[in-house]
């Protein structure tokens, strides 16, 4: 117990603790919009191709999270330029793209220098050596990215569940999409350091999902998730302090559990009642 | 010079390998793409992370721990994604961060964990060994007989899935089937070329053979061929960089390069046809 009090009293784990908490805060209200536009596979493309340009920055020398936002930017671009392809579904050229760009960071990787330690850390996080300024930077971007999503609030909300609507209303939605990607990125970015590219997944999907089991409402569903999304990263710490084991990996566990505990919650008075539950609704066509 | 390199025994097998996993990615990557199961596929292939990384840990079948958790993975998806406030891409991405995390977990128990990971990702398409390009050869039959067997029902279901149930077909079975099929290939392909040389296969050679054509039988037929070129075009490229430019390029990464520079080529070529046509609907 003493050993736990002493590693939790250094600073580097006090770094740590307030990075993963700012993180999963961020993370879990950004996480929100995720779900409301079923962007959960655009993560997952988007988290493996930040990765060309954070090898391409590691070679040239600059800024890793810079890298990557660069690279992440151009596959926004990317996508919201091709817009919508009809023949191969926007799944399928999104595996495509999630594939190919991961595969030239790991030539990139390969031809260069960069070790396998350097790849371990980007693919499942490094959270106890941030710096004072890894934090600082999660901080400005952090609200920089809550100032835009409560600055256009309605117009994404009404965007996400209707842009028909929102284009007869004057709003553009490519622009609305663009604006809710790069949130997403710069999100992401910053939570890169802390659980890796492997693990970002636990922090803007999960919570998210946490709090949708708790509310059908958009701003009340932030704010659970922000709770649940900062709740799992200090407890993830803890664990990570406590026991030898990885605290991205720890801190996406956490999350994990955290849905796990609610979704047991939510289910159990349903069992217990005899619900006269009508058939399910279909299944969509995908 | 295209050739040359495939006189050393251990090139020979990854030829093969490769050869292998371009038909299987034709056979299932027709259905995953007609289905639009691309994040299906990179969920399972995340999935099997743990139980290989359990396995790996107790001296089990790599293969069976692999099997486990990827069938575990498909089994929870399938149930959260009956819920009304949960829909199937959101679950996916739960069982994707919380499988991933537990194997990390596994996995950084042991020391020098970090070579460990990059070769599970990334696969090592050079030290393949006959035994595993049997298995390989074993799971794609096994899936090809599978998906042959319900090829009919599967196509209806894919473009009128209402209409196949109005028939009376049994559509949750028919998931089962396909579902299963792709946790296969996803598990037979991951053990020998990594994580993300996997849903290259899967899916990049089908989306590319479907801009070439709108029929079935040939989707299939041109989706194994360019898988197979794609291997042999990328494991030439990563042998000459290495041997005569002394630059060392990861041959599966090459290889999934090479897929993906084919499916811009095919997309270019449409793009043209289109054109041509003056815009004819596809």
């Amino acid at each position: 117990m003493s050993r736990l009090l002493d590693t939790m009293g250094t600073s580097f784990f006090r770094r740590g603790l307030a990075e993963a908490v700012l993180v999963g805060a961020l993370a879990g209200l950004v996480g929100v919009h995720v779900l409301l536009r079923r962007l959960p596979f655009f993560i997952v493309t988007m988290s493996h191709a930040t990765f060309p340009g954070v090898v391409l920055a590691g070679l040239a020398g600059v800024s890793l999270p810079l890298g990557g936002f660069g690279a992440g930017l151009v596959l926004v671009a990317l996508i919201l330029v091709l817009g919508r392809p009809r023949v191969v579904g926007d799944t399928t050229v999104t595996g495509v793209v999630l594939a190919g760009a991961f595969a030239l960071g790991v030539v990139l990787a390969s031809a260069g220098t960069s070790g396998s330690r350097d790849l371990t850390a980007y693919l499942v996080g490094s959270v106890l050596t941030v710096t004072a300024a890894d934090v600082a930077v999660t901080v400005v971007v952090g609200i920089a990215v809550v100032a835009t999503i409560a600055l256009l609030h309605k117009e994404l909300v009404v965007a996400a569940f209707d842009p028909t609507a929102a284009a007869a209303q004057g709003y553009h939605p490519v622009v609305l999409d663009g604006v809710v990607m790069v949130a997403v990125l710069a999100a992401m970015v910053v939570a890169i350091p802390a659980v890796g590219t492997l693990l970002v997944l636990a922090l803007l999907v999960v919570p998210a999902l946490t709090a949708r089991l708790l509310t059908d409402r958009a701003v009340p569903a932030m704010v659970l998730a922000s709770a649940a999304g900062a709740a799992a990263g200090a407890a993830g710490m803890v664990v990570s302090a406590a026991w030898p084991v990885a605290a991205g990996a720890a801190v996406a566990l956490s999350s994990a559990a955290g849905f796990v505990v609610v979704f047991a919650l939510r289910s159990a008075p349903r069992l217990l009642r005899p619900a006269p539950r009508g058939p399910g609704p279909a299944a969509p066509s995908r | 010079m295209l050739l040359e390199p495939f006189r050393q025994p251990y090139l020979r097998r990854a030829l093969l390998q490769v050869a292998l996993l371009g038909i299987l990615g034709g056979v299932v990557g027709v259905h995953i793409v007609l289905r639009r199961l691309a994040f299906l596929t990179e969920a399972v292939q995340h999935a099997a992370f743990p139980g290989v990384a359990l396995a790996f840990a107790t001296g089990t079948s790599l293969l069976g721990g692999a099997l486990v958790g990827a069938g575990v993975a498909v089994a929870l998806t399938l149930a959260l994604a009956a819920r009304r406030r949960v829909d199937e891409d959101a679950a996916l991405a739960v069982i994707i961060a919380t499988f991933v995390a537990l194997g990390v977990l596994v996995v950084s128990r042991r020391a020098g964990y970090q070579a460990d990971l990059t070769a599970r990702l990334f696969g090592r398409l050079a030290f393949v060994t006959v035994g595993q390009v049997a298995q390989t050869a074993v799971l794609g039959a096994v899936c090809a007989l599978a998906l042959a067997a319900v090829h009919k029902e599967l196509v209806l279901l894919a473009f009128d899935r209402h209409g196949a149930r109005a028939l009376g077909y049994p559509v949750a079975q028919l998931d089962a089937v396909l579902y299963a099929a792709v946790a296969l290939a996803v598990v037979g392909a991951v053990q020998v070329v990594g994580a993300v040389l996997v849903l290259a296969f899967l899916v990049t050679p089908a989306a590319t053979a479907r801009l070439l054509t709108d029929r079935i039988g040939p989707m299939i037929v041109i989706a194994a061929g360019v898988g197979a070129l794609g291997g042999w075009l990328g494991l030439v490229v990563a042998t000459e960089a290495s041997v005569h430019h002394d630059v060392r390029l990861a041959a599966g990464a090459t290889v999934v390069l090479v897929l993906t520079v084919l499916f811009g080529l095919a997309g270019v070529m449409r793009g043209m046809v289109l054109l041509t046509r003056r815009r004819v609907a596809p």
